[in-house]
């Protein structure tokens, strides 16, 4: 992207003088101040989305004062925290107090550089884009054990204990899982990645029920690979049930608690930016990244007839407690079926890859990561340490050799 | 090289900390993430009610039990108003003592539910508890309806009550009543079955029927390892011996007997069964009749002492008051059930982890405002 946009605006008469580093370095920037922002909207965006969804499942509306539906709540509240008084406590050590919640928010900000969101959309194209994005996300417990031990205060001191052995531990088997998708496709680049999931095939190569060729269909390692990620991946951005190093209840916010103002908003937004950044990998990685789930159009009306008819038995038959609510999925479907009969043009956009479909997988993924956070009780720290070592990592171990079985299997790998 | 030195860190959690429900202080020692010894301070929340009822008249002191309890002012109305009524001979009505029956076990059931609700907040699930305070709010619609007060009703008077209920309540009680099984239903599917949940509280803070006994445990905490202690059974007061109820034990359906498990799920069922009782009394409650017993203007209790005990949300609440023939009680001591539970806590909770205690905190189920007085 920062190659075509430097081509782009040397394409220009006025600018062409600009020589070549110089218009390479205005990209440079322009994408980076992109990618900032966008980290930056995101975390408004889904404060406010994950307090709807939160309200939705407590029975209450949620922000509806500030704006329509109240859609500038969040934008009011960073407006609040921005004016707030910056404190910094007088035995805290002051430096690191300062660059701690930096160095989360960088390390955070800067993974997105190297994630494929289109075809085209993508700042950089590394040939080891999986491992840099796996590597400098593990940057931000640096940062945690900064802030926490920064504040001198013995609640963020565990907090920041917890964080470190938390985030360690977990880094191992999420790494075991993303490397048996590399044993597939045999490259680390995520475009490649992408790409490798192109089309439809049998599920589990054998099970004629044909569905798109993402990697979570490949093989039933694979399928257990991409919940082993999810819950890796929950763990190490700090969320319920495995928010232990901020757990609110038990550690008044853990390394956060001394933090207010702006350097807390940074918290916040680099949480965000975490959790966008694991819904995003998991939609690469295992669910086709910006890959249509459908074949051609054609494809899409079918699924999307399938997909009517699912939702009408459901409502006709399962008696559900969400009540009114629950002719919703019906109507939805029933509307985007005949709008794909109807105007096959829209069965084509549907069907071909892009942006759109990139951002409903990863959108999918936050609404998960949201339905765990409101419906979960906060395990201790001990056993989320069982859960890592004897029960994830022994499973993410098998599934490695059991990947590699499957495809000497399937005939993918000859020896 | 010499061993590596180590020692124990003194933690302080609280006065001001989202888990001690209110403002208590634990002092913790810790050994990582390892507690070895805590030391509650208590006094933070004195509002020397027992100097207050030295010196008011007694119906005076009547709001002031209220505000001991403040999660369950009717139960502490009550326990005094029979105190009174005890040391005079009073009799009362019938319909006095069915409704009186009626708000004690819905606000058995408001306090429950924000045991539970909080039990979960403590162990980190945020939805419960909303989901408890829904219902808790229904509850706190029928005192308003009643009283005119959602919090602190003064409303159980020595003689009687304070008024007679509203037309249409009764009604409102049975609809309340109809929807809140489904409601509990609920909770355990969230909450209760929750495997994550399971874990954090089975087999944690396992209390022993002596340990409870010989630290004067009483309530649902009592209950749930394993001793059946029920005042309400043991030795009915009010109109109680015209119910039929249960009285539900610890069982040690997820772990020991005595877990916080335990003591949680107790609280649920006794939600079930107080729920029971409200609708007996209902069904029961005379239609006409007065709601205040002829008592003189003035109340001067015969120069004695008297001890009542009475079945709060939080154990046995028992009410100690002198009277020297003056319309002045000499002496008011309450016997609150919180204090003693809490006193437990260093011995339940050694050797767990900080997270734990706030666990079996949690299902101790404390209110500052009672152990201060």
């Amino acid at each position: 992207m920062i190659q075509s946009l430097a081509n782009w605006i040397l394409s220009f008469d006025i600018l062409s003088g600009l020589g070549y580093s110089i218009s390479w370095g205005l990209s440079l920037f322009v994408v980076s101040a992109l990618i900032f922002v966008f980290v930056a909207v995101n975390a408004i965006v889904l404060v406010y989305i994950e307090r709807k969804v939160s309200a939705f499942m407590q029975v209450r509306l949620g922000p509806m004062r500030v704006g329509k539906f109240g859609m500038l709540q969040t934008v009011a509240d960073a407006l609040k925290l921005l004016q707030k008084e910056d404190i910094i406590p007088r035995m805290a050590d002051k430096v690191l107090f300062i660059i701690g919640p930096w160095t989360i928010l960088i390390a955070s900000v800067v993974t997105f550089a190297a994630i494929p969101f289109s075809e085209t959309l993508l700042a950089a194209n590394m040939n080891i884009g999986l491992f840099y994005v796996v590597s400098i996300s593990s940057i931000v417990v640096l940062g945690i054990v900064m802030a926490g031990w920064a504040s001198n205060n013995k609640w963020s001191l565990y907090g920041a204990m917890r964080s470190a052995a938390q985030i360690i531990s977990y880094e191992i088997p999420v790494g075991i899982t993303l490397i048996s998708v590399v044993a597939v496709v045999g490259s680390l680049n995520l475009q490649t990645i992408v790409q490798a999931q192109a089309g439809v095939g049998n599920l589990f190569h054998w099970i004629p029920i044909p569905l798109p060729n993402w990697f979570i269909f490949h093989s039933p390692f694979l399928f257990l690979a991409a919940f082993i990620y999810l819950i890796g991946a929950t763990a190490e951005i700090n969320r319920t049930p495995f928010d232990i190093p901020e757990s609110e209840s038990e550690l008044v916010a853990g390394f956060m608690t001394e933090y207010s103002g702006l350097r807390w908003a940074l918290f916040f937004l680099s949480e965000y930016a975490n959790a966008t950044l694991v819904a995003f990998l998991v939609a690469i990685v295992f669910l086709g990244g910006w890959q249509s789930p459908f074949a051609d159009y054609q494809g899409a009306q079918v699924a999307l007839a399938i997909m009517t008819l699912t939702a009408g038995m459901w409502t006709a038959f399962v008696k559900t407690k969400v009540g009114r609510l629950s002719i919703y999925p019906l109507g939805l479907s029933l509307a985007l079926t005949l709008s794909a009969w109807l105007f096959p043009g829209f069965a084509i956009w549907l069907a071909s890859p892009g942006l759109f479909w990139m951002i409903m997988k990863a959108a999918t993924i936050i609404f998960l990561l949201m339905w765990f956070r409101w419906t979960f009780p906060r395990l201790r720290v001990d056993q989320l340490m069982y859960v890592s070592w004897k029960v994830i990592l022994p499973i993410s171990i098998m599934n490695l050799m059991g990947v590699a079985v499957w495809m000497w299997l399937t005939g993918e790998i000859q020896f | 090289m010499g061993r590596l030195h180590a020692e124990e860190m003194i933690l302080n959690m609280g006065p001001q900390h989202p888990s001690t429900h209110g403002v208590l202080r634990l002092k913790l020692t810790t050994d990582g993430e390892i507690v070895s010894k805590i030391e509650p301070v208590i006094g933070y929340l004195h509002r020397s009610f027992e100097k207050h009822a030295e010196n008011l008249e007694y119906q005076m002191v009547t709001p002031f039990t209220g505000r001991c309890d403040y999660l369950a002012a009717m139960g502490s109305e009550h326990g005094y108003a029979m105190a009174v009524e005890k040391m005079m001979g009073i009799e009362l009505p019938e319909r006095v003592e069915y409704l009186r029956v009626v708000f004690a076990e819905l606000q058995r059931i408001a306090s429950h539910l924000v045991a539970v609700g909080t039990f979960g907040l403590d162990v980190g699930a945020i939805t419960p508890f909303i989901y408890c305070f829904r219902e808790r709010e229904l509850i706190l619609d029928l005192f308003e309806m009643a009283s005119g007060a959602r919090l602190l009703y003064n409303y159980i008077w020595i003689g009687g009550l304070a008024h007679d209920v509203p037309p249409g309540f009764v009604e409102k009680t049975y609809e309340f009543l109809d929807a809140f099984d489904k409601r509990v239903a609920e909770y355990n599917q969230i909450l209760t079955g929750n495997k994550i949940f399971i874990e954090r509280a089975a087999d944690i803070g396992v209390m022993t029927p002596e340990v409870a006994i010989n630290y004067g445990v009483t309530g649902p905490s009592l209950r749930a390892s394993g001793v059946n202690i029920d005042i309400r059974k043991t030795q009915p007061y009010s109109i109680y011996d015209r119910f039929d109820f249960e009285i539900p034990l610890g069982e040690g359906l997820q772990g020991t007997v005595g877990d916080s498990w335990d003591r949680y799920y107790v609280r649920v069922l006794e939600m079930l069964e107080s729920a029971k009782i409200i609708r007996q009394a209902l069904d029961q409650l005379p239609v006409e009749g007065d709601v205040k017993s002829a008592i003189p203007k003035r109340i001067r209790p015969p120069k004695g002492e008297v001890y009542f005990r009475s079945e709060n949300p939080r154990g046995e609440l028992g009410y100690y008051i002198v009277s020297n023939g003056k319309n002045v009680p000499l002496r008011v001591k309450m016997r609150s059930p919180a204090f003693s539970n809490l006193s437990v806590i260093n011995e339940i909770g050694q050797g767990f982890m900080i997270s734990d205690v706030i666990a079996i905190l949690g299902s101790l189920d404390i209110v500052l405002g009672e152990i201060d007085r």
